[in-house]
């Protein structure tokens, strides 16, 4: 039979919009994920909230945070044994792990672990480099492992989630240079998690695929119908990503769903909002080491010039929650009595004007650098400059990015005046807040951008971070956090909210700081 | 002919040293250490200087060019500093999905735009005429990212005719080569399924990134045909009794296209330069977005590596553009 070419167009645009069915997942019990991806696949070489997300579910470690307020779960480990002075941790394995090859998790594998990290020097290995040294880390039984501190370090076992658990066969096989395997990691994956990487459909920010581990240590008798794979495909449009997921081709967004498409997608009947309180603070720092900063007056000035209840309230719609410290209000260490810095312009009058009598140079333009691409770090540096321009102070915005700012705060002069960040669950210690924000010593990383020093405050610190115990610790760091109040050196607005949204088919979704509630060994998708 | 030919290849080389250069210095003089991002969120100050020794930042400028040199001699872009692989791994995964893109969506400027044009000169200043060149303006005028917005909203969304992002459906699976053209590769190994399931993931970004090039196109079109249709020869043929449409598309566009191919040439670009936008909406896994993540976390060897590829490329659609026009105007030829 023979087609004209006006036939065939005709034929060949029937056949398009017959194919035209409303979008959802390929495969029922799969779940497709809008969260980013980490750079690469190594999570020894990177370690970010992303990261977080893909590890969680493809590694393990021998220590895991659950629940909310997250709460530390022996996971490889089934226990540990700490020396009374600190200096040494011992962690028992539990028997009968596997990783995906199907071989047995032993001691040698935890060793060569922590051995990895400490190697290769890059982002998890920051918590650990200052008390472990690679020979500190030994196996004394095939289950057992020992650690020897070089000093004392209590927030050492908060800190062990940090570091995944990897197969030594597998990387040993893919070295090239002594890099331990670094190079084939980045987009392969040699893990004992709930779910195992597809590394032939892998695209570094793209694509990743996962399948069920069915031999995962922790069994599957906890979920009735878990999935058989994850499907991450990151949407970096937030307009699209929206809109994938009221169409049903996305199951879940990140956690930072904008605030204004909140009652869209609480209204819809494909979706629902996903809201918990997460352990990551939103603040303004100010660069103590340069005036008018390094002026106490100055600085209450600007604490008090701040309209908090206006962005928390009018701006993020009540999508937040208050928190006038540098610590999330959810954690031990937090002292309840501290009542912090509220919006107050004739206080902040005041303390400008002492300020400026003491000689603090408060009518040159101040500049607040922000992170470009992240909506809130605009919202809130343009609503400062709304509130402080009836004050006399002009503050003059500046579009920056994540890079610049950290290699700009290595050093006091390049620190700018004021930027604007959260401050992530890395582990949950007041160490990942309070300690590395405030102690002195961590000048010149991005934590410690504030120049901050009290001699008294680094005393408290020190002793806090040597001192085995919560319940010892915990004074330390409220009494810290006072001083550090008191002295206001930031401006600390919010503790977040996370806001997802998630498809209402999706079930059994449990929240946790640590990784944002990614963790799918606990999901199941209703028919 | 060949000598023109040599003669602009020759002149590629210093172009490009000379592209590299000044990218290497730009990125050198923003503040951004990839080190420090690369050490991570908790890093010790000593942690950032030892990555920074491993990558070789901490040499002189004038070195770390000049091994770079030395590597692209040997065709090799180096590691990214993030994603770990061959940045010549990543390219060749992400950049046939932008020139699929920007192809399909240049032919489509082209199949659409070229009539568009001539009906507006034939039926100078009546209503086709009028009707196309404010949609032309309109065209050029409207943001892409409004227009790629709009149409997901109406084809994805309300007709769910077309698919809303990315460039396979879930579960479809990409045969492997050996373009890396999906279209081209699908049809090759007989998968005709997966073919039509790429064509229509294809459809809306290939027009959002087509709209202003239609309008271009039809402008100039219109321009060259209003140009040629007053002159003699086209009086001589229409006496001699040549059919009209005849007389129109073969003789008239044929004289009249020179400046429009010249556009096409530059539109090329353009479309590069725009799929950033488009494939950021569609989540189109190209080499626009790779690039802006590259710039964002300073990865310097990613930077480079795309600024002499589209550079190439660039060179070569020029080069292109100069061998359609001696193609269509023999008098060019013997340049």
């Amino acid at each position: 039979m023979e087609i004209t070419r006006r036939e065939a167009g005709a034929l060949t645009l029937g056949a398009l919009l017959t194919l035209a069915v409303r979008a959802r997942a390929a495969e029922p019990d799969v779940l497709v994920s809008g969260d980013n991806l980490p750079q690469n696949l190594d999570p020894h070489q990177i370690f970010d909230v992303p990261m977080q997300g893909y590890a969680v579910n493809t590694y393990d470690t021998l220590y895991r945070y659950e629940g909310n307020p997250p709460e530390l779960q022996p996971w490889l480990a089934a226990g540990h044994t700490p020396a009374p002075d600190g200096m040494s941790w011992e962690f028992a394995l539990r028997p009968g792990s596997l990783f995906h090859d199907g071989s047995p998790i032993t001691a040698e594998d935890v060793v060569y672990s922590f051995r990895r990290v400490l190697a290769l020097g890059k982002a998890p290995a920051g918590a650990f480099l200052p008390v472990l040294k690679p020979d500190g880390v030994t196996a004394t039984g095939p289950l057992t492992v020992r650690f020897q501190l070089a000093h004392p370090y209590a927030p050492f076992l908060a800190a062990m989630p940090l570091v995944s658990i990897v197969n030594p066969r597998v990387l040993r096989q893919h070295e090239k240079d002594n890099d331990w395997g670094a190079a084939w990691l980045a987009s392969n994956e040699a893990g004992s998690g709930a779910y195992v990487l597809k590394p032939e459909t892998y695209m570094p920010l793209q694509h990743v695929d996962l399948a069920r581990f069915d031999r995962h240590f922790m069994g599957w008798k906890d979920n009735p119908r878990p999935l058989d794979g994850v499907a991450y495909r990151p949407t970096k449009e937030t307009s699209t990503r929206l809109l994938a997921l009221l169409q049903g081709s996305l199951d879940w967004t990140d956690s930072y769903l904008p605030v204004d498409d909140v009652t869209q997608v609480a209204a819809s009947k494909i979706a629902h909002v996903q809201k918990d309180e997460d352990m990551r603070t939103f603040l303004i720092r100010m660069n103590n080491s340069k005036p008018p900063f390094d002026n106490i007056n100055a600085r209450k000035g600007f604490a008090h010039a701040f309209d908090y209840h206006g962005f928390i309230t009018d701006i993020l719609k009540g999508y937040a929650v208050r928190d006038p410290t540098p610590m999330p209000n959810t954690l031990w260490g937090f002292p309840k009595d501290v009542a912090g810095y509220e919006y107050d312009p004739a206080k902040a009058k005041m303390y400008f004007e002492r300020a400026r009598q003491e000689g603090a140079p408060l009518h040159r333009p101040i500049q607040i650098h922000i992170q470009e691409a992240l909506d809130q770090t605009t919202q809130a540096a343009q609503l400062y400059q709304s509130t402080l321009a009836p004050l006399g102070i002009t503050l003059k915005i500046v579009n920056d990015t994540w890079a610049n700012l950290t290699t700009n705060t290595a050093h006091p002069e390049t620190t700018p005046d004021m930027w604007v960040h959260w401050v992530s669950t890395y582990f949950v210690d007041p160490e990942n807040w309070a300690g590395q924000m405030y102690d002195s010593q961590f000048g010149g990383t991005w934590k410690a951008s504030s120049w901050y020093k009290n001699p008294k405050v680094d005393e408290l610190l020190r002793q806090a971070r040597a001192t085995v115990g919560q319940e010892a610790r915990a004074p330390l760091y409220e009494a810290a956090i006072r001083l550090i109040v008191a002295d206001s050196p930031d401006i600390w607005i919010y503790n977040t909210v996370d806001l997802r949204g998630v498809n209402n088919r999706v079930a059994g979704f449990r929240f946790c700081p640590v990784g944002s509630g990614t963790e799918v060994r606990w999901i199941h998708l209703a028919a | 002919m060949i000598a023109f030919i040599a003669r602009r290849l020759a002149l590629a080389v210093p172009t490009l040293l000379g592209l590299l250069v000044i990218t290497f210095v730009l990125i050198r003089t923003v503040p951004a250490d990839p080190a420090t991002a690369l050490a991570g969120d908790n890093a010790t100050p000593a942690q950032i200087a030892a990555i920074r020794h491993e990558f070789g930042l901490d040499r002189p400028l004038y070195a770390q060019f000049g091994r770079y040199l030395g590597q692209i001699a040997e065709l090799d872009f180096g590691i990214s500093a993030f994603s770990g692989r061959p940045v010549a791994l990543d390219i060749a995964q992400r950049l046939p999905a932008t020139l699929e893109l920007t192809m399909v969506s240049l032919l489509l400027a082209i199949a659409i735009g070229v009539p568009l044009g001539v009906i507006g000169a034939v039926h100078h200043n009546r209503w086709p005429d009028f009707v196309l060149r404010t949609a032309s303006v309109g065209g050029i005028a409207i943001a892409t990212f409004w227009l790629a917005i709009m149409l997901q909203l109406l084809f994805a969304m309300e007709l769910g005719w077309l698919p809303l992002r990315g460039r396979l459906g879930l579960g479809a699976v990409a045969p492997p080569g050996p373009t890396g053209f999906l279209l081209i590769d699908c049809l090759l190994a007989g998968q005709f399924g997966v073919f039509l399931d790429a064509l229509r993931h294809l459809v809306l970004p290939a027009a959002t990134l087509s709209f202003g090039g239609i309008a271009t196109i039809a402008r100039f079109t219109r321009a060259g045909v209003l140009e040629t249709l007053q002159k003699d020869f086209v009086l001589y043929e229409r006496a001699a009794g040549f059919g009209r449409w005849r007389l129109i598309w073969i003789y008239v566009l044929r004289n009249s296209v020179v400046a429009t191919v010249t556009q096409i040439g530059l539109l090329f670009g353009g479309l590069v330069a725009g799929a950033v936008v488009v494939e950021s909406i569609f989540d189109w896994p190209g080499i626009g977005d790779y690039t802006v993540q590259a710039i964002l976390t300073a990865d310097y060897k990613v930077i480079l590596a795309v600024t002499l590829v589209v550079g190439v490329i660039y060179i070569a659609v020029n080069l292109l553009t100069d061998l359609v026009h001696a193609l269509i105007d023999p008098r060019l030829r013997s340049g």
